[in-house]
């Protein structure tokens, strides 16, 4: 007998979907979609925090709500939430487009969701390609700009490229007499992980997430994607869909055990190429969207430093890390589409005389920018100081050399940020920015998390060890 | 490492003043320049005496580790919230807080983006205050970044010469300090096994290899060393100094520096003490070579700024000499000198500021006759040029001396090297006052006013500091005695 309240949230956001649709076949009505989509976000956001408690499998063992699912799924649905509050001003999107956007926006989610749930591989597949195929969609939607079909072209290209690899890897694995469910994938690959074969086919596996989180070799979408696409669809992958990235990654990852170490050196060299490759590009963007892209790149690199410590450390300071991205990365995103006149991309120095003009925005950009570069005290130096606890229990000291020295590269080109905000003046003929009173609000929330998180992490430490448990027992 | 728990948690006090003026200045509206102004006054008058006090009640003969405070903050990754006050840190918390108070009054007269100018101001010198007392190394290291990053924005935005370049330059250069002094951190935390970063647990219960000692304190020797101005990390130093506007100026060259020196001894001697003694003689070696290079490079400088940085250079290679004789006089001199070089650097640049202010000419060389023009304010910049070159009876004349005579014992060679040095960069800053002070007067100059009470009264308590430690040092040296005999004496 199914127990379908476990599967409550996700049922709401198909049923959200469904409300989309419903009112895509309608006159279009800007105002009416923002505040439905407000509506169910704050009602998903509510659904899954109460849900955090429940643990269940359903289908057959195939789907498994546990703590690790729940939390994250309350990231995702406030992701979620976050991204449709900076809807208000959604011109980057034509008007009887807006509940369309809407539709795919609940659509991925539903599909991050599900994504943090599923223990079988086959699952996980079908989960990762829901969301990314509703992210294709996205992209393409940005008014009047040729350049949105394109790159949302190249990213279905690469997208298609890491999902065939990925399949390939676990037919390789199953081909070996291994199951397709995590949960006996765990009992027999940590002691087979030598044999060729499995390698191989994990390393292959992993490509698919590899591609959602934008790491090296499967980030070259990202700097065209987060261009092109409208702002809010930016903010989301930057966010909410490399949350569900992580948390899956995390769960497979789990399953590897100790990993062992032609694992752990390609890891290594996923992680310090992705780092040192999206800091090194970013310092040449003038593009803001563009620089955020190879920033992402970069802290795909970080985060594979958690993945392959393959300790219980590693695995809470993945989750932290999730965290802190969706924070630092809304604030910036936030920060584009108040400062952006009618969802046109910004340059670096359109930031000029921010200081003036919102002074909130442009403290919460410092602090974002600082939490981004690892600066205490933030929620991003908290997630890197996890990080690196990680891999220096591991004895990996080079390897947090190595990042920090990428984070002093990094820092060259968010304090060149920095100074347009604060530093430079705006030409006459710009026009002011107006910054509605709920987005200093929201402003000040995002300010408060960035500190409070780098200031006092216990909460936020203690709750992700608590999903480590979940996630090893 | 003891610990004497404190009746009143004073410490805390400190950063909590701080961080109230820090909030009353950012929720002031910017137009009330003036209350902005005097809230800071407040405050650093308000921290300036409870350091004076802390000074002044630590309890020498008792020695170790007072005021302590101790709170557990995050249990599930070790981190405990603990301050304390030793002989070290002690006269290094009373530099910070005259520095501090000075720094907000010679900015009196400022006028551009006053509020932010002051929150940034405050927001640094918090992170300083609790970097000194600091004794867990996650909160050591936080305040220590914290007192950094306010730096960009105050070079770029208030700053002279060259701003641009001289703010991006210093901050690189910091940040890659920290960039090894956290992985040295995580490094020692995770071979400790104990999983913690509390100092006193790690001093006293961690029992380091050898090889770990000698990694770990090679990391925080070159990290903290580039803060203090170690040849040949210094680059950033002269270039960040003459950029700055003169109370950053002040706090950077005076304080921050001294963060620097502070680190390398409080996190690497205290923790690496083998490792200390391993890279002790490549301690001394760039030390000299930066005590000579300070010397040499200032010769060639014709901006008063950059005299002075250079000068910096110098004088923190005697701190640096000092710390790498591991013996008892040595450390004594080396935390001195912090201490004098900080007061004395302070007024240096503060004067030098002043003349800047009314003239917007810093080449020594079209100045001239100032002390006909400006006679006090000449004054206090021929005290601090004095003083910088160790004239007898004045606070840096001390703290030389014992380095220098712990420097003989220990390395001769250096000894002689440094000597001469010193002296070569005497006979040069001479030439400046008498270039700058003295000769025939640039009728440009005439007419300018001389320094009013109100902007004289900072220069007028730096000047008696230097003054009271340089009569009377044995209050400054037993102080730190009382923890580099303990220090010392700790030594395998």
């Amino acid at each position: 007998m199914t127990n379908w309240t476990l599967f409550a949230p996700e049922l709401f956001m198909l049923a959200a979907a469904g409300l989309f649709f419903a009112l895509s076949l309608a006159r279009p009505q800007p105002a009416r979609d923002f505040a439905a989509a407000m509506v169910v976000a704050a009602i998903g956001l509510s659904l899954t925090v109460w849900a955090v408690g429940a643990e269940g499998v359903l289908f057959a063992g195939t789907y498994r709500v546990d703590l690790f699912s729940q939390v994250f799924k309350v990231l995702i649905s406030a992701g979620f939430f976050l991204v449709i509050c900076l809807c208000g001003d959604l011109s980057g999107v034509a008007d009887k487009r807006h509940s369309e956007f809407y539709l795919l926006l609940a659509v991925c989610t539903l599909a991050l969701m599900l994504l943090t749930s599923c223990v079988h591989l086959l699952a996980i597949y079908l989960a990762l390609e829901l969301s990314s195929y509703s992210l294709y969609i996205l992209v393409c939607l940005r008014r009047g700009r040729e350049k949105g079909l394109e790159s949302g072209l190249k990213y279905f290209i690469i997208g298609a490229c890491a999902s065939a690899l990925m399949l390939f890897g676990f037919a390789l694995l199953y081909g070996t007499g291994m199951s397709l469910h995590l949960a006996d994938l765990a009992r027999e690959l940590p002691g087979r992980l030598h044999e060729p074969v499995v390698l191989i086919g994990f390393v292959l596996g992993l490509s698919g997430f590899l591609f959602k989180i934008a790491a090296f070799p499967f980030h070259f979408w990202a700097p065209e994607v987060y261009e092109a696409a409208p702002h809010q669809a930016g903010a989301y992958i930057a966010t909410v869909s490399k949350a569900g990235g992580i948390a899956v990654l995390l769960r497979i990852t789990a399953a590897a055990g100790a990993g062992g170490d032609q694992l752990v050196g390609f890891l290594m060299v996923v992680s310090v190429a992705s780092m040192t490759l999206g800091n090194l590009a970013a310092i040449a963007q003038q593009d803001l969207k563009r620089l955020l892209a190879f920033s992402s790149v970069a802290h795909a690199g970080y985060v594979m430093v958690a993945i392959l410590s393959f300790n219980a450390m590693g695995l809470s300071s993945g989750v932290f890390y999730a965290m802190s991205l969706l924070v630092m990365k809304l604030t910036c995103f936030m920060i584009v589409i108040q400062v952006s006149a009618g969802g046109n991309n910004i340059r670096i120095n359109d930031l000029a005389g921010l200081h003036r003009q919102a002074p909130v925005l442009a403290a919460a950009l410092m602090l974002a920018l600082f939490s981004l570069a690892g600066i205490p005290p933030t929620i991003g130096f908290t997630a890197k100081l996890l990080v690196f606890t990680a891999a220096a229990e591991n004895g990996y000291l080079w390897l947090v050399i190595v990042a920090m020295a990428n984070v002093v590269i990094s820092l060259y080109y968010y304090l060149r940020v920095l100074k347009a905000a604060y530093f430079l003046e705006p030409e006459d003929s710009a026009s002011p920015v107006r910054v509605p009173a709920p987005m200093n609000f929201l402003a000040l929330v995002l300010i408060f998390f960035t500190v409070a998180a780098g200031i006092y992490p216990q909460p936020f430490i203690a709750a992700a060890r608590a999903l480590t448990h979940a996630l090893i027992g | 490492m003891q610990l004497h728990s404190a009746q009143f948690p004073v410490l805390s006090l400190i950063l909590l003043v701080c961080l109230a003026g820090l909030a009353a200045v950012v929720l002031l509206p910017a137009e009330k320049k003036q209350a902005v102004k005097y809230v800071s006054a407040v405050c650093s008058a308000v921290t300036l005496g409870l350091s004076v006090y802390v000074f002044v009640a630590y309890d020498r003969a008792l020695g170790g580790m007072q005021f302590v405070e101790h709170l557990q903050w995050a249990p599930s990754l070790g981190i405990s919230y603990i301050n304390g006050v030793d002989g070290f840190a002690a006269p290094l918390l009373l530099l910070t807080g005259i520095v501090f108070f000075t720094g907000v009054l010679t900015m009196w007269e400022h006028d551009l983006r006053v509020k932010e100018f002051f929150a940034m101001f405050i927001l640094l010198v918090t992170g300083v205050f609790g970097m000194f007392m600091a004794l867990d190394l996650f909160f050591l290291f936080v305040w220590y970044d914290v007192s950094l990053f306010p730096m960009y924005l105050l070079i770029v935005i208030w700053g002279s010469t060259n701003r641009e370049y001289g703010a991006m330059k210093l901050t690189l250069f910091l940040l890659a300090g920290s960039a090894l002094i956290l992985p040295g951190i995580v490094y020692l935390v995770a071979e400790s096994g104990m999983g913690t970063f509390s100092l006193p647990a790690l001093v006293n219960q961690a029992d380091f290899s050898p090889f770990v000692q000698k990694l770990a304190f090679f990391l925080f020797y070159v990290g903290f060393g580039i803060l203090a101005g170690v040849w040949p990390f210094h680059t950033w130093s002269p270039a960040g100094h003459v950029a700055a506007p003169t109370a950053v100026s002040m706090l950077h060259a005076g304080v921050l520096m001294k963060i620097g020196a502070f680190g390398i001894l409080r996190v690497g001697m205290f923790l690496c003490p083998e490792g200390w003694a391993f890279w002790a003689p490549v301690m001394a070696l760039l030390a000299t070579i930066g005590i000579l290079y300070g010397a040499l490079a200032g010769l060639r400088q014709t901006d008063l700024k950059f005299v002075i940085g250079y000068s910096s250079v110098s004088h923190m290679g005697v701190v640096g000499l000092g710390l790498a004789t591991m013996t008892v006089d040595g450390v004594n001199g080396a935390v001195f000198q912090m201490f004098a070089h900080g007061v004395m650097t302070a007024l240096f640049f503060s004067a030098v500021g002043y003349i800047y202010d009314k003239t917007h000419e810093r080449e020594f060389a079209n100045l001239g006759g100032l002390s006909h023009v400006m006679p006090v304010a000449g004054g206090y910049f021929i005290l601090a040029a004095l003083t910088g070159i160790g004239v007898p009876c004045l606070a840096s004349f001390w703290a030389e001396l014992l380095v220098l005579l712990a420097a003989f014992d220990a390395y001769p060679v250096y000894g002689v090297v440094a000597v001469t040095a010193l002296a070569i960069n005497a006979l040069f800053i001479l030439r400046v006052v008498e270039k700058t002070c003295f000769g025939p007067v640039n009728p440009k100059w005439e007419h300018l006013p001389d320094v009013s009470f109100g902007l004289g009264l900072p220069r007028l308590v730096l000047a008696g500091v230097i003054v009271i430690f340089g009569i009377m040092p044995f209050l400054m040296y037993e102080t730190i005695q009382s923890a580099s005999m303990l220090l010392i004496s700790g030594l395998p």
